[in-house]
C-alpha cells in the first residue's frame, strides 16, 4: 500500500488503558494513519463511532461495559463496511471467538510489535483478514465442534471445504500465506480467499443463529 | 425451627382442650379445670410470641416453659381427683420438651424429658402399660430430637459458611481478572517499547514478555481448573497452552475444554515438551515453534512444527546403529504407549510431528 492510500485510512482506537491508547495512537499517527477518534470504554466508543466514521476500529476486548464483543456487533450492524481489529492482552479464548463471530476480521495480541500492528491495520483496512495461529486454532475448533455436535448435518450447518480446512490448519500451525501458497501450489490471493471464507461462514452462521433465536423468541414482531 | 414448634404448640393445645372438654365430666373441680385450660391457652400464646425473637430465648423463658408444663401435670390430681386416666395438659407438655431439645440439644431434651417423666409418675397412683410406654417415648424422644436439632443447625451453619466462601472466591476471582488484565497490559507495553528502544531496554522488554506469557498461561490454567472439579481429568488445551511460556512457542487450541484423563494429558504434554526441547537443541534456543491441538469425538490430534533445517537423513539410522534409542524413537514409543500414532515429516523447510491419540468415547 502506498503512503497516499494510507493517509485516507481513518482509524479509531478503543482501549481503557490510557497508556496503551496513547501508544497505539502515536504509532498509527506516526505511520500516517488518520486517527479520527479514541474511546476508553464501550459506551464512549458507540457514541463517537457514528460521527467519527472510522474505516478501522482497533478494539481492546476487555473494556468497561458494553464489552468488546457487544461493541463489535453494534459497529458492524451500524456500518457493515467498517472493519474491527481486536487487540487483546489477555487473549481470553472464548471472547476472541465471540468477537470474530460478531464480525471482527482481525485479531492481534498486544505483545505484537509495532510493525506487526501497523501491518495488521493496513491489511484489515484493505479488507483482508488478520489471523494469528491462535485464532486459526479457535476457528478450526469451532467448526469441528459444530460438525461433531448433536445438530450436525443440518441445512444451516456451516461446514468448511476440505481445502479451507487444510489452509486453516496450516495457518494454525504458524505457516505464512506465502508458505501455504508454495506448499499447495496456489496463488497468494487464493489462500487469502480461503481464509476469508472461513470467517465469513462463521459470521454468517452466527447471524443465522441470532435470527432464528429472534424469531423463536418472537422478537421479530417488534419491528413489524 | 421454633416457627415449626409454634404450629405444633397450637395443634397440641387444640387437642388438649378438645379432649378435656369431651371428658369434662371427669373434672372433680370444674372451675380449676377451666382455669388450667385457660393457663394453657395463655401460656401457649405467650410462648409463641416470646420464642419468635431469638434474643428472648433465654434460660428463664425455657425454665418457665417447663415449670408451667410440670405444674399443670402436678395439678392434675387436684383437678381430676386421684385415680385419673389422663393428665390435664396431656400431649401439650410436648411444647416445652421440644423447646428444650431444640435450644439445649440432646442434654436439654433429656433434662426436660426426665422432669416431665418424674412429674407424671409422681401424680399417678398406679402405672399402666400405656403410661409407661408414653413416658419411655418422652425420655427417649427428647434427647433424639435434641441431637437431630444440633446436627441440623450445624449443617445449616456449615452451608452458610460454604456459601460465603464461594461468594468470596468469586469476588476475588473477578478482582484478580481485573488486576491480571492491567498487569498484562503493562507487561505487553514494556515488551513492545523495550524492543523498539533496543539495548538494555530490549532485555527488559524480553523479561516482560516472558512474564506476560507466564501470567497468561497461568490465568488459562486457573480458569480451566475452577468451574468443574471433576477429579482425574485435565484440560489438554490449557496444559498445552502453558507451553507458550517457552520462548518462540505458539500454541493454538480450540476454545472449548478438551477433557482427558490426567495421566494421558500429562504424557501428551511431556512428549510435546520433548519435541520442543529438541527444537531448542537443534534449531536454536528461542527458535519459533508451533503447537496445534485439534479435538475430535474419538481422538485428539497434536502437531508440533518448526522451521529448522530438518533432521539429517543419516542421524536416525546412526542412532539405531549405535544401539541407542534416539529422541525420535523415544517420542514414537511414548505415543504408541498411549495407543496413538506419531508421524514425522522432516525436510529443509522444517520438521513437523503429528500425533494422533485415541480418547475414550464417553467423554
Amino acid at each position: 500500500m502506498t503512503d497516499a492510500e494510507q493517509v485516507s485510512v481513518r482509524v479509531m482506537v478503543v482501549d481503557d488503558h490510557p497508556m496503551w491508547r496513547d501508544a497505539v495512537e502515536r504509532d498509527l499517527t506516526a505511520a500516517g494513519f488518520d486517527v479520527v477518534g479514541v474511546a476508553a470504554n464501550g459506551s464512549e466508543a458507540l457514541a463517537r463511532f457514528p460521527a467519527a466514521r472510522p474505516q478501522v476500529v482497533v478494539l481492546d476486548l476487555q473494556i468497561p461495559e458494553p464489552n468488546g464483543v457487544e461493541v463489535t456487533a453494534e459497529i458492524i450492524r451500524q456500518d457493515p463496511s467498517a472493519r474491527v481489529l481486536i487487540l487483546s492482552a489477555s487473549g481470553e479464548q472464548g471472547d476472541v471467538l465471540d468477537a470474530v463471530k460478531a464480525g471482527a476480521t482481525g485479531y492481534l495480541v498486544k505483545s505484537a510489535s509495532r510493525d506487526e500492528l501497523l501491518d495488521a491495520v493496513r491489511r484489515v483496512a484493505r479488507g483482508d483478514t488478520v489471523f494469528t495461529p491462535g485464532l486459526a486454532g479457535l476457528v478450526l475448533g469451532e467448526f469441528r465442534r459444530l460438525s461433531d455436535g448433536p445438530t450436525s448435518g443440518g441445512p444451516h450447518q456451516p461446514a468448511l471445504t476440505e481445502r479451507e480446512t487444510e489452509v486453516l490448519k496450516m495457518v494454525a500451525k504458524g505457516m505464512s500465506y506465502k508458505q501455504i501458497a508454495d506448499r499447495l501450489v496456489l496463488s497468494h490471493r487464493t489462500v487469502q480467499n480461503h481464509v476469508q471464507n472461513t470467517l465469513r461462514k462463521l459470521q454468517m452462521h452466527n447471524r443465522v443463529e441470532l435470527t432464528r433465536y429472534a424469531i423463536e423468541q418472537g422478537l421479530d414482531d417488534a419491528d413489524a | 425451627m421454633f416457627r415449626a414448634l409454634a404450629v405444633l404448640r397450637v395443634v397440641v393445645l387444640a387437642n388438649a382442650v378438645a379432649l378435656n372438654l369431651y371428658r369434662a365430666d371427669n373434672f372433680q373441680r370444674p372451675l380449676a379445670g377451666v382455669l388450667c385450660l385457660l393457663v394453657m391457652v395463655v401460656w401457649t400464646v405467650v410462648a409463641i410470641t416470646a420464642y419468635a425473637d431469638p434474643s428472648r430465648r433465654t434460660l428463664a423463658l425455657l425454665v418457665a416453659d417447663l415449670a408451667v408444663a410440670v405444674g399443670l401435670l402436678l395439678l392434675s390430681p387436684v383437678v381430676k381427683g386421684s385415680g385419673f386416666n389422663a393428665t390435664v395438659p396431656g400431649f401439650w407438655v410436648m411444647g416445652a420438651l421440644l423447646a428444650w431439645a431444640i435450644h439445649f440439644y440432646w442434654r436439654g431434651g433429656l433434662i426436660a424429658a426426665v422432669c416431665l417423666a418424674v412429674a407424671d409418675l409422681a401424680v399417678r397412683d398406679h402405672v399402666t402399660q400405656s403410661i409407661y410406654g408414653n413416658i419411655f417415648l418422652i425420655v427417649v424422644g427428647g434427647p433424639i430430637v435434641g441431637f437431630m436439632s444440633e446436627s441440623l443447625q450445624r449443617m445449616a451453619a456449615e452451608r452458610d459458611r460454604a456459601e460465603r466462601a464461594a461468594a468470596t472466591a468469586a469476588e476475588r476471582a473477578r478482582l484478580a481478572r481485573a488486576v491480571h488484565d492491567g498487569v498484562l497490559q503493562v507487561l505487553s507495553l514494556v515488551q513492545r517499547r523495550g524492543h523498539e528502544l533496543g539495548g538494555e531496554a530490549a532485555e527488559l522488554g524480553r523479561l516482560a514478555g516472558e512474564q506476560e506469557l507466564a501470567l497468561r498461561s497461568l490465568i488459562r490454567t486457573q480458569d480451566a481448573s475452577s468451574p468443574t472439579p471433576s477429579s482425574g481429568t485435565l484440560d489438554l488445551g490449557a496444559e498445552l497452552g502453558a507451553l507458550e511460556s517457552r520462548r518462540g512457542v505458539t500454541v493454538a487450541t480450540p476454545a472449548t475444554r478438551v477433557e482427558l484423563p490426567a495421566a494421558q494429558v500429562t504424557e501428551v504434554v511431556a512428549v510435546v515438551g520433548a519435541c520442543l526441547d529438541n527444537v531448542a537443541r537443534h534449531v536454536g534456543e528461542g527458535a519459533p515453534a508451533w503447537v496445534l491441538l485439534e479435538s475430535f469425538p474419538d481422538h485428539v490430534e497434536v502437531s508440533v512444527r518448526d522451521e529448522g533445517p530438518g533432521i539429517p537423513e543419516g542421524r536416525l539410522a546412526e542412532a539405531v546403529r549405535e544401539g541407542r534409542l534416539g529422541v525420535v524413537e523415544s517420542i514414537r514409543g511414548r505415543i504408541a504407549d498411549l495407543g496413538g500414532t506419531a508421524n514425522l515429516s522432516t525436510g529443509s523447510s522444517g520438521t513437523e510431528w503429528e500425533f494422533d491419540v485415541p480418547v475414550e468415547p464417553w467423554r
